[in-house]
């Protein structure tokens, strides 16, 4: 069996809380393998998620759920390289997940 | 980081928000859970050897200090992570060391630490029911932030 992180959905329900991710596009810095991103993204509009570890992206578009495809886009890539290379006031909500950038 | 949530700032609409999810700068608890009971195998000391979330704390009130976010809604979680053996926890706890620890001297000095605590851990589940869990608890601090 797999390592479960939060399978009682207590960090789900904090994020929505926080947010209503309907209609929106969201930036996630520190994807890791889409653990959290699959817990939101079938709510939002767009998902752009970055992480830079090459393993760990890779296990996130391995797993990316077939009725997500169209919705996420995974970037292996730094924030700082990404910031750069992106338009001012691109995005509604941005998620910094156990993530110091 | 700072740096980092300027640069977020400017990725975000003006009616945008920021949410930050992070631990929180103390030990977290390892825990054997069976049976309706709770045994604790000790604590992970992560302020001794991680890259410092301190460092998000203070970048984050040094933004609101300077008027570029303010803080809308905050709150506090338990996020748990279940492991199904010791020998998952124990490889767990070394690439999080490899991953997160501030240098070679503080993933040096984590390392026993680590070891020690999955050796107690291995002890409670060797003497626990079949089923128990082990499950590492780490308090979790969430804010939604809006561009000002």
């Amino acid at each position: 069996m797999a390592i479960r992180v939060d399978p009682e959905n207590n960090e789900t329900r904090a994020l929505f809380d926080m947010a209503n991710f309907g209609g929106q596009h969201v930036l996630e810095i520190g994807c890791g393998d889409g653990r959290l991103t699959w817990r939101y993204a079938d709510k939002a509009e767009r998902v752009t998620a970055i992480e830079p570890a090459a393993k760990q992206i890779a296990l996130a578009r391995e797993d990316l759920p077939s009725q997500l495809q169209d919705r996420i886009e995974f970037h292996n890539i730094a924030f700082e390289d990404f910031a750069a290379a992106s338009a001012p006031s691109a995005f509604d909500i941005v998620i910094l997940s156990w993530s110091l950038c | 980081m700072v740096h980092a949530l300027e640069e977020i700032r400017r990725l975000l609409k003006p009616t945008g928000a920021l949410i930050d999810i992070h631990p929180m700068a103390e030990s977290s608890p390892i825990e054997i859970h069976q049976g309706g009971k709770i045994d604790l195998a000790g604590y992970l000391s992560v302020r001794q050897w991680c890259i410092d979330y301190q460092q998000a704390d203070n970048a984050l009130a040094e933004i609101t200090q300077r008027g570029l976010f303010a803080v809308e809604r905050e709150g506090v979680f338990d996020s748990l992570t279940h492991y199904a053996s010791v020998a998952e926890m124990r490889t767990d706890l070394k690439e999080a060391i490899d991953k997160f620890a501030r240098d070679a001297q503080s993933a040096g000095e984590a390392a026993p630490h680590a070891e020690a605590l999955a050796a107690r851990a291995e002890e409670l589940m060797q003497a626990a029911v079949s089923g128990a869990e082990l499950i590492l608890r780490e308090r979790t601090h969430i804010s939604r932030l809006k561009p000002t």
